[in-house]
């Protein structure tokens, strides 16, 4: 990917110089006035714009590393002193910008489907463009590691956050626990789709089954690996799976794993706190179906396959037409078998 | 065959009982395929039939359809069958008795050659009323515990959950024997055997009775198989019957009507998912 990135660069970055008269501009000749690490400028709407770099975090960031001039994303700047911005808001100038990474970064950049661009694309100015979550002039590679993500999405997303935060995997996070999910594990990243779309709801749970269907993953914390099968065995589970394979396009309101056991907030489910903890679990059943009394949730067999111990009616039932069936239907065989043969002999006797 | 015996035909099927058959040959075809389809659906034939009905929320809709179909030929058999019984009187012969034991053990011993002489059978045969007290229990279990899916709420509220898991096993069973058992004792002993024509034409010529109701054809043949009931009789057991089975049937479909239309089993709108959350909120340190 990096060499992929480095063609369109230097033809990119080419045309450029010889377009402009700046080519002769090198970035100490820039750092001479930015590199006053609080400098600012005031827009036309009041709004304060950093234009201070930290001379010692550039150098230190991958831009820096591969030696991109400031000029190649920076097209705008063609004179010292420089033409006056033709922005009003330091949001507008954030979002114009994006368009140079473009550039370089079309892959991760050009994402029209994400729910980001899309909501941009709406009219709201509010929703992340590349510089909100990657830093231009100080991102490193790889540009966020695995703790960093959550608190990139926090600077919008805070409330969500709190909840992850809390949640059985966010607080392992932020322990330092690298096999739980972070935001982008679930939702993606460039191409990051909105989740009230009926297809995330749809296949939400292979998202889960990632991990929770791992053998060698789940070992370590002692959980069952068949919560996946045994969901996909059920009503609702069958439901999503065959409207993942024959009708991926509408909308089911079966529920998957987020459903009963929460999303950002998810809490192990033998805490007393979790949507499906015994004493809350009607409370949930009754989120789809209002009319549930006590017994209802017990109608669901809680991931666990049927045995002696867990659901000895069903266990029984099943082992009652194991037996019953092999029997009936052999009685029957050996029967027909026995009559077959008998006609055949008399019939033979009598030509005989 | 003789010209004889094939100018004699003697009645076995009335219009109705027929209507009945292809009613059931219509909707047990049609529950065993849409069903069987529900529960193999992680295989690719199976698949793609859901598929070719239009999805899984329309296969599940033909099948409660087909359903309701059969609840509907129940009501209307318990009406023939109880006319049978408690008006002509004549339902007797169709009730298992000890004689269908010792015909089923005569016939093993005679097909196994340790008998000589075959057994004989009268109107319905052991085979016959093996086959339809069999589609009997199998139905009323297969109603009970559809209907017991079909509406988990109402079911829970006086039974304990674990009742439709253990419906849903008892369901998925009882179809495997009762497809199964059409496949080999259905199909062997009318259809392999001997075609037997009078489900369809409603008749079985001299041969055919001879062969497999010897009995029956000896009790037409002497007179006793003809019972005459007075008019003023069987007005009088009319009088009865009509309104028990009127109110039977109506009571039934009040029921199953109450039991599944009574609460709303799910809501059909989208929950979104982690509701009551702000999706915008930016961070302030």
């Amino acid at each position: 990917m990096a060499s992929g990135i480095l063609v369109v660069l230097v033809s990119g970055g080419a045309d450029r110089a010889d377009a402009q008269s700046t080519s002769d501009w090198d970035n100490e000749t820039c750092l001479a006035c930015h590199g006053q690490p609080r400098s600012s400028m005031v827009l036309p709407s009041g709004d304060t714009l950093d234009i201070g770099i930290d001379e010692e975090l550039w150098h230190n960031s991958i831009h820096a590393d591969w030696d991109l001039q400031c000029i190649l994303c920076h097209t705008e700047i063609t004179a010292i002193p420089h033409d006056p911005l033709e922005v009003e808001t330091a949001r507008e100038y954030a979002i114009e910008k994006s368009g140079s990474c473009v550039v370089c970064h079309r892959e991760q950049a050009v994402v029209d489907d994400s729910v980001h661009a899309q909501a941009r694309a709406e009219g709201n100015d509010q929703a992340a463009v590349c510089s909100d979550c990657h830093d231009p002039h100080y991102a490193t590679d790889p540009p966020m590691s695995h703790t960093a993500i959550p608190e990139t999405c926090r600077t919008c997303h805070s409330e969500i956050y709190d909840r992850y935060a809390e949640s059985v995997h966010g607080s392992a996070l932020v322990d330092g626990n690298p096999d739980v999910p972070t935001c982008t594990d679930c939702h993606g990243v460039h191409e990051i789709a909105g989740p009230s779309r009926g297809e995330f709801h749809l296949f939400s749970p292979e998202i889960c089954a990632t991990c929770h269907a791992d053998e060698e993953l789940m070992e370590k914390y002692g959980i069952n690996t068949d919560v996946f099968n045994t969901y996909v065995a059920d009503f609702h589970g069958r439901t999503i799976t065959l409207f993942q394979e024959i009708t991926p396009d509408q909308d089911t309101n079966a529920p998957v794993c987020v459903s009963c056991h929460g999303v950002h907030g998810i809490q192990p489910a033998d805490e007393a706190g979790s949507s499906v903890a015994k004493e809350n679990l009607l409370a949930t059943c009754q989120q789809c179906h209002p009319n549930a009394e006590d017994a209802f949730p017990d109608a669901w067999m809680s991931h666990y396959a049927a045995s002696s111990n867990e659901w000895p009616i069903v266990y029984y039932v099943r082992w009652f037409y194991r037996i019953l069936i092999p029997v009936v239907i052999g009685g029957m065989l050996i029967y027909v078998a026995t009559d077959l043969v008998g006609r055949v002999r008399r019939r033979r006797e009598q030509v005989a | 065959m003789t010209d004889e015996t094939a100018q004699r035909r003697f009645a076995r099927f009335t219009w109705s009982d027929r209507l009945e058959h292809w009613i059931q040959v219509i909707a047990f075809t049609g529950l065993a395929i849409t069903g069987l389809i529900q529960m193999w659906s992680e295989s690719p034939v199976p698949r793609a039939i859901i598929s070719g009905v239009g999805g899984i929320n329309t296969t599940r809709f033909v099948h409660r359809s087909f359903s309701i179909v059969v609840l509907i030929a129940m009501a209307y058999h318990l009406g023939t069958a109880g006319y049978r019984f408690f008006v002509e009187r004549i339902g007797k012969q169709m009730l298992p008795n000890s004689g269908d034991v010792r015909a089923a053990a005569h016939s093993f011993s005679y097909n196994l050659g340790f008998r000589r002489d075959r057994a004989l059978e009268g109107k319905f045969t052991f085979s016959e009323k093996a086959e339809y007290w069999s589609i009997i229990w199998g139905t009323v279990l297969m109603a009970v515990t559809g209907l017991m899916m079909w509406n988990p709420i109402a079911t829970t509220k006086f039974l304990p959950g674990e009742i439709i898991p253990a419906a849903k096993a008892a369901h998925g069973g009882e179809a495997i024997l009762a497809v199964l058992a059409i496949l080999v004792w259905h199909m062997y002993f009318v259809h392999i055997r001997r075609f037997n024509p009078s489900i369809f034409t409603g008749y079985l010529n001299e041969e055919e009775m001879s062969d497999e109701h010897p009995l029956q054809l000896a009790a037409i043949e002497s007179g006793e198989d003809t019972i005459t009931i007075p008019p003023e009789v069987l007005r009088r057991r009319r009088r009865v019957f009509f309104p028990a089975y009127a109110a039977i049937v109506l009571l039934g479909a009040a029921f199953i009507l109450v039991f599944l239309t009574y609460q709303e089993i799910a809501i059909t709108t989208v929950v979104p998912p982690d509701t009551g959350v702000e999706i915008y909120t930016p961070y302030v340190p």
